[in-house]
């Protein structure tokens, strides 16, 4: 295109934008005459079926240009622009409107669901934004689900996001951003912050770090996250993803920041520390001793699921003198007729549970039963009676298997399922001495570690009294007078000391 | 680049894998897991069994027990130990696995002569627990005493084990030796060792075979029998059920026991004792090492075999009285035994002696034993009867 700006004549406008489009099929140009006399007048509206809804175009746009747009505008009038104007400010009932004067503008609007109207013989047409496509509703989350609490998760539309959140929020300081990220996508993101209460610094930092992505497609909040997390490697997650409002709300109120994504459910927190994945929403919905109680099972969980098997080859294959004598026998007894080495014999039952929960995964609905029902056999009693597999070994997988979905933040199981594997090498290799020397390196790893400033571990290394609220703990909510220190210093009184007792 | 240098150091790191690691590695069904040794003389050489556990017996499976036993035994003879026991892979599949041994037994013959040489390699050796009980084999070979069978523990040794803790607890003559206590009393000059004793009971033959499980009274057993005592490392005698009670009040090895005194007029009654504190007081008179032992019990009536009135208090002093005489005369026996028949300090009057007047000590030390033969000794014995169960009177006393 020679000339970026829109010319006079209507003809050419449309040609322009339709060779812009690559002469799409579902480009609707729909030309029409409105005005009488000398005033009458070309006029095009322009939109891409299915992005728009129609029967708004019918009745907001089409039915008041065609039945009131002949009795206003003269061709005489002084001012070029006067019919446009009166278009917009009193014929056309509806809310988003906006002039446009370059094609790259008019095409970029259609692309989002807006309609164009242009007028023959001016330099501006309107963009009047009528998004309306096929969507899901709003239903409970599939991933994050309570018991208690909230049940709605966020939908693949951007718009109906940033509404659940301000919905909950009701707040000026609730402060949204919008930008668009991807050159070829422009995908809508948008950074979701309370004023007043989220750190400048890593405000800045957020910022930073998303101006910096120059790629030419984010189609989910996974682009964005392996973007914008930190530069060196680790298996751990330092950005947090949710599917629920409420979570990114609590989130917002400790001084986090949210990144949007259009076309994803998932919602993106920022800064995002160990001890955030082992706090599920519902911890603070139900009484605090139960949710005190939970957390610790949730760390015995990875625990669990992190050691076992490797503390299983390590002491079975190295320290049996660990194991009390009666264990050692019944173990012992239960190994009579392995033919692999426990190291063997652990990585074929890892390996096959991990197949099956893939294969739970990827798997068509249909055939679901057929895969469990196989599965249940291989796992199960089918491998000890056949001698492969010892029965200790296989309570050991399992117990491991289940553990690790104690974890609430499916990221950080994912990097637990690959530790696994690797204390499990060290067990077989050096036994304890090689799994206390994995611990330390993989504690010296996470010390290591920053999530947009603040270090990964606090408030437990650095340690921070005051914050350990919310670590093991969950005090109830007449106690946590203070937000969370390690995110921002700014405005830490969450609420007053306690008065409303229920006196 | 960074990767490159990323990726090789990888590699190198997982050289090390196959290079260190492995060395000792050992699968579960590669142990013969030991559980007991008995080490006996055999001409020059020593004699070493070991009983060794076959799980799959023991840890009954679906489809499990095909009749074998759950233990066997495998011996072998070498001038040291060390040797025996590696010799033993060749009758065996598998290597020996010593770091659950439970109980050390050792034939009373080899004891006479000296065991201290055949412990070196149980302490030296890293794969060993020093935890494990020691225990000479009354009248018999250790061999022999380890090829006994057990009903109720299949395994024998858990069975000695097991029955040595229990009734430790209960029962005043028997006590535990763990294998470092033996040593570091062998150590200490002021205190000669005891180990306990076990004894086979009943016909020979059958112990060794299944069928001597599966009766209701076996015709062999097990039994713990009475205190060894040493001089350094060699047994030189054995002490009677009274002498061990004695020996293990002495000791404070007591947790609860019973024991009975005589009613005045005919008939016992038996005391259980709940509580026991002894001190053992040594000190210089004239020259001459004086050894007090002070020892203070609080006990219970368990039960009334005559006519007495225990709601008077005047009888419970008078039992009280009763039982102190009992035990002046069961630590008086004790004592005489120790100075007199075996001249051997196996209470621990020197290691006392050395604390109150470590001075003195110094030069008594190298003839210790010769000293304490003639040393003075002072019992005295205080007995608090606390309760009378849960009824006052024996209802055969309320029917008169």
């Amino acid at each position: 295109m020679d000339n970026p700006n829109l010319q006079a004549s209507l003809k050419v406008n449309i040609e322009s934008i339709k060779s812009c489009t690559n002469g799409s099929d579902d480009l609707i140009v729909r030309e029409f005459r409105i005005g009488s006399g000398r005033a009458e007048r070309d006029i095009a509206i322009l939109y891409f079926d299915g992005l728009t809804d129609e029967r708004s175009i019918n009745q907001f746009i089409m039915e008041p240009l065609m039945q009131y747009g002949h009795l206003q505008g003269d061709r005489s009038d002084s001012k070029e622009n006067h019919l446009l104007d009166r278009l917009k400010n009193s014929v056309l009932t509806v809310g988003q409107i906006r002039e446009v004067d370059r094609f790259e503008w008019a095409s970029d609007s259609l692309m989002n669901g807006s309609i164009v109207v242009m007028l023959d013989g001016y330099l501006t047409g309107l963009s009047i934004s009528m998004a309306g496509w096929e969507q899901r509703a709003v239903s409970e989350p599939t991933n994050q689900t309570v018991i208690r609490g909230p049940k709605e998760a966020f939908t693949e539309n951007i718009t109906v996001n940033t509404a659940l959140i301000r919905r909950i929020i009701k707040d000026p300081r609730l402060t949204l951003k919008n930008r668009k990220i991807g050159k070829v996508t422009k995908t809508n993101v948008s950074i979701m912050y309370i004023a007043g209460i989220a750190d400048e610094e890593a405000l800045k930092e957020v910022n930073k770090r998303l101006e910096a992505i120059d790629t030419d497609s984010i189609l989910e909040s996974g682009y964005i996250e392996e973007f914008i997390q930190e530069e060196s490697y680790t298996i751990f997650p330092t950005v947090q993803n949710t599917e629920r409002p409420d979570s990114v709300a609590a989130s917002l109120l400790e001084g986090r920041i949210a990144i949007l994504i259009d076309g994803t459910p998932h919602v993106l927190l920022v800064p995002a520390l160990f001890v955030q994945f082992f706090q599920a929403a519902e911890d603070y919905y139900q009484r605090a001793d139960i949710s005190t109680l939970i957390r610790v099972l949730r760390y015995f969980g990875l625990f669990i699921a992190t050691l076992v098997p490797s503390l299983y080859i390590a002491i079975t294959t190295y320290q049996q003198e660990m194991l009390p004598t009666q264990l050692l026998i019944s173990l012992a007894a239960q190994r009579e007729g392995v033919p692999f080495p426990a190291f063997i014999e652990a990585l074929i039952m890892e390996a096959t549970y991990e197949i099956l929960r893939e294969a739970g995964v990827r798997m068509p609905r249909a055939v679901g039963q057929a895969v469990s029902i196989v599965g249940t056999l291989v796992i199960g009693q089918a491998a000890v009676e056949a001698g492969i597999i010892s029965a200790s070994m296989i309570i050991v997988v399992s117990i491991t298997a289940i553990s690790s979905y104690v974890i609430p933040e499916f990221d950080m199981s994912i990097a637990v399922r690959i530790l696994r594997f690797i204390f499990m090498g060290l067990a077989a290799a050096f036994g304890m001495f090689g799994v206390f020397v994995g611990m330390s390196l993989l504690l010296l790893h996470l010390s290591n570690l920053r999530s947009f400033g603040v270090p990964y571990m606090a408030p437990v290394g650095p340690i921070n009294i005051g914050d350990q609220k919310d670590v093991i703990l969950r005090v109830p909510h007449n106690s946590m007078n203070t937000r969370p220190s390690m995110f921002s210093k700014l405005n830490p009184i969450r609420q007053r000391r306690a008065r409303n007792k229920g006196k | 680049m960074m990767i490159r240098k990323l990726v090789s150091l990888l590699l190198a790191i997982s050289l090390v894998l196959p290079l260190a690691g492995c060395w000792d590695r050992r699968e579960l069904n590669e142990l013969a897991i030991s559980v007991a040794m008995g080490i006996d003389k055999s001409g020059s050489q020593y004699q070493v069994t070991v009983q060794v556990v076959q799980p799959g017996e023991v840890a009954m499976q679906k489809g499990g027990s095909e009749g074998m036993t759950p233990v066997t035994l495998y011996k072998a003879e070498g001038t040291t130990i060390f040797e025996a026991i590696r010799k033993m892979t060749t009758v065996s599949s598998r290597k020996i696995y010593a770091a659950h041994l439970r109980i050390i037994v050792i034939g009373e013959e080899l004891a006479r002569e000296g065991i201290g040489d055949a412990l070196d390699i149980l302490s030296r050796d890293y794969e060993l627990r020093s935890d494990s009980f020691l225990l000479i084999a009354k009248g018999t070979t250790a061999a022999h005493t380890l090829g006994i069978l057990t009903p109720l523990e299949k395994i024998p040794a858990n069975k000695i084990y097991e029955s040595i803790q229990t009734s430790e607890k209960v029962w005043a003559p028997v006590i535990s030796v763990t294998l470092d206590k033996f040593i570091n009393d062998i150590e200490s000059k002021g205190k000669n060792p005891v180990i306990s004793g076990i004894k086979v009971s009943g016909s020979n033959e059958k112990g060794g075979s299944l069928g001597n499980m599966k009766t209701t009274q076996p015709a062999v057993s097990i039994q713990n029998n009475g205190l060894a005592v040493f001089r350094k490392d060699r047994l030189i005698g054995w002490l009677n059920q009274e002498d061990s009670k004695g020996y293990n009040y002495i000791l404070n090895n007591i947790v609860s026991t019973v024991g009975h005194v005589d009613c005045p007029h005919g008939g016992q009654v038996a005391l259980e004792v709940i509580h026991s504190e002894a001190q053992i007081k040594s000190s210089f008179q004239n020259g001459r090492p004086r050894l007090a032992v002070e020892l203070r019990t609080e006990q219970n009536v368990g039960e009334v075999k005559c006519q007495i009135d225990l709601t008077d208090m005047q009888v419970i002093r008078e039992l009280e009285q009763q039982a102190e005489q009992v035990l002046q005369g069961i630590l008086e026996h004790l004592l005489e035994v120790s100075q007199k028949k075996y001249k051997s300090d196996f209470i621990g009057f020197g290691n006392a002696l050395h604390r109150s007047n470590p001075g003195e000590w110094r030069s008594l030390k190298t003839d210790w034993d010769e000293i304490f033969e003639d040393a003075e000794t002072d019992v005295t014995v205080k007995v608090k009867i606390k309760r009378t169960g849960t009824v006052t009177n024996s209802f055969m006393e309320e029917r008169e």
